[in-house]
């Protein structure tokens, strides 16, 4: 009877175990019980230390910040009072913070864009195959793996008031005038250019992430499918349309929505370039949040402040999770 | 007939392909790289060679000069930033590797109830950004008396590596066949002795790219260092360089930049070569 069991299946090893341990059946019910509420005790164990760093140092900060944000807490005074909403209202009735928040929206759109320009054009380059390709996606992607403050240092050199090297190089062109003239950019002291400026070195760090996700999702398509697809006279704009897009989809939603946290959150670019000015035509929500929980020393409205990203975040998480809910396991 | 011209065709056509194809990466390869060119060489520049609009700014027209390095070995505390940020990443891959690879390992191969969405859980605190995190993060910095030292950074580091790397080890754990730690348990092992006898050693590449990781996303940290660390000789490099190596209004360019690519350049180099991992990491693994 047992030689009549498919080998190889995937319940062949248990079975032959089963097999051989035939004396001992009686006490195999008890036996794998045990073994079972071992393993998970096991199981839990080593997944304790993870979870518990995590949810101390991520879960309760999160909801201590929803306590500080409805608390007059300060740096200063370690004992905070109830305030409900005022420090929403207080952030409502600034002008700072619509300004703020209306930029933090303008970068986050105008960067996506010329993001998904840039990388889209990139992958498909880096699609085909040529000599030195490893070496041109090396060179291309280390503005994602600089780290970012000091990749923001290089740029704030470029956009020198007076020794700017793109200023120099656009001079020598004749495309502006000479330094000191109307023409010649001020690119972090003029408010629009400012804005731009800052939206630029954030497009420059993350176009090569948008191409290398792009790049991945366009791998995993098996070329069998695409084949099958030419056998049957499909037109590349076909396949593009109804193979290539539905496929990695996932894939670009999750690397999409990866960089919309990323650009929402990040200070640095705008903290190093500008601070947030000229006047406040870079302030965006983080730095804000920055200046005036920790600089000012205002935690309770900091936090509010900050709070305020989570509507602009959650769609994001949200479509995360389903995704990576698909996810084949 | 055919058969004899189609090489040279076919090779006329190669070449032709190429140079489009090199010519469309130009424009990308010259955006990319043009930053860290300008940074290597106003690195290398004499002062004054930084400051003459009348010469061609993209070459010496000065000697290179090491002074710039020299600057910052001598005249700030560049060296403690270093031994600052190693000690640092060196701690965070410690934590990060005790926790992460135990609960990757659980979530991965032990059946839990619910492991799935543990793992997601563990996986979406990587998403919470550290901007909603800072300001509470202040406050547990201080009642653990740790303000002011790059402990703090120890401390918070692994919050977001830990997510990570656990989602990144539970990955790999599944790809290791399951029969060869079976095989362990029925010849008596343990589960703890199969699993670092057997699992871990084939594990090992997974082990290490954790490793890595801890090292490359610690260094991309700005906001906690900014937040956390204020003495001039706590910080690490990414903070220690555009904080305080700018003077009100006096930037010493030229020591910025050696500063900035010093430590910057040998971590996106070690980032390049584990890039594909980290976004097959964030894409769940999708394409192989």
């Amino acid at each position: 009877m047992t030689s009549s069991l498919p080998s190889g299946g995937p319940d062949a090893a248990s079975a032959r175990a089963a097999a051989v341990s035939l004396g001992a059946r009686p006490r195999s019910r008890g036996w794998f019980h045990s073994q079972s509420t071992r393993r998970l005790a096991f199981g839990y164990m080593l997944l304790a230390p993870a979870a518990l760093y995590v949810l101390l140092l991520v879960g309760v900060p999160f909801l201590f910040s929803l306590y500080l944000a409805v608390s007059d807490a300060n740096v200063g005074e370690p004992v905070a009072r109830f305030v409900g909403l005022d420090n929403f209202r207080a952030a409502w009735e600034m002008d700072t913070f619509w300004i703020a928040l209306r930029n933090s929206v303008v970068f986050l759109v105008v960067a996506a864009i010329f993001k998904s320009i840039l990388g889209t054009g990139l992958a498909f380059l880096l699609l085909q195959s040529f000599k030195g390709k490893k070496l041109v996606r090396g060179l291309v992607v280390i503005p994602f793996t600089l780290p970012i403050s000091v990749s923001v240092l290089s740029w704030k050199w470029m956009y020198d008031s007076q020794f700017s090297v793109i200023n120099w190089a656009l001079s020598r062109v004749g495309l502006i005038g000479t330094y000191g003239s109307e023409s010649w950019p001020i690119w972090l002291g003029q408010p629009h250019l400012a804005l731009l400026a800052c939206i630029g070195v954030n497009v420059w760090r993350s176009f090569p992430f948008s191409a290398i996700v792009l790049l991945a999702g366009f791998t995993s398509v098996p070329t069998e499918v695409l084949d099958a697809a030419r056998v049957d006279g499909c037109t590349f704009f076909q396949r593009f349309r109804h193979i290539v897009t539905p496929m990695i989809f996932p894939i670009l939603i999750i690397g999409f929505l990866f960089d919309t946290v990323f650009t929402l959150s990040d200070l640095s670019v705008v903290y190093l370039l500008t601070a947030g000015g000229p006047g406040n035509a870079t302030q965006i929500l983080p730095v804000l949040a920055y200046q005036i929980g920790i600089q000012a020393g205002s935690l309770g409205r900091g936090a509010a402040i900050a709070l305020m990203l989570v509507p602009l975040l959650f769609p994001a998480l949200f479509l995360m999770l389903r995704n990576l809910k698909r996810r084949d396991w | 007939m055919r058969t004899a011209a189609s090489p040279r065709t076919h090779r006329q056509k190669e070449i032709r392909r190429h140079l489009l194809l090199y010519a469309g990466m130009t424009p990308f390869l010259f955006i990319a790289v043009f930053p860290i060119y300008w940074m290597l060489i106003t690195a290398f520049k004499q002062e004054p060679d930084l400051y003459r609009m009348g010469n061609i700014p993209f070459w010496f027209n000065l000697p290179p000069t090491l002074k710039n390095f020299n600057t910052l070995f001598y005249q700030t505390n560049y060296g403690s930033w270093i031994i600052n940020t190693l000690t640092i990443s060196a701690w965070v891959a410690l934590i990060t590797l005790l926790t992460a690879v135990p609960a990757g390992y659980a979530l991965a191969r032990l059946k839990l109830p619910g492991a799935e969405n543990i793992g997601i859980g563990i996986f979406m605190t990587y998403l919470v950004p550290g901007i909603i995190l800072f300001l509470p993060l202040s406050r547990v910095v201080a009642t653990l008396g740790l303000q002011d030292s790059w402990w703090a950074l120890v401390v918070v580091y692994p919050t977001f590596t830990i997510p990570f790397c656990t989602w990144l080890m539970m990955g790999f754990f599944k790809t290791v066949p399951m029969e060869m730690e079976e095989a362990a348990r029925v010849d008596g092992c343990g589960q703890l002795s199969a699993l670092i006898r057997i699992v871990l050693p084939v594990s090992l590449p997974g082990v290490l790219t954790s490793i890595i990781f801890a090292f490359t996303l610690s260094m991309q940290d700005f906001l906690y260092g900014l937040a956390f660390v204020s003495p001039g000789d706590q910080k690490p490099v990414p903070v220690g360089v555009p904080t305080e190596l700018i003077r009100g209004d006096v930037f010493f360019w030229g020591s910025i930049m050696a500063a900035a690519l010093l430590v910057g350049l040998p971590v996106a180099i070690l980032y390049n070569f584990f890039l594909d991992r980290f976004i097959q990491g964030i894409t769940g693994g999708v394409g192989k």
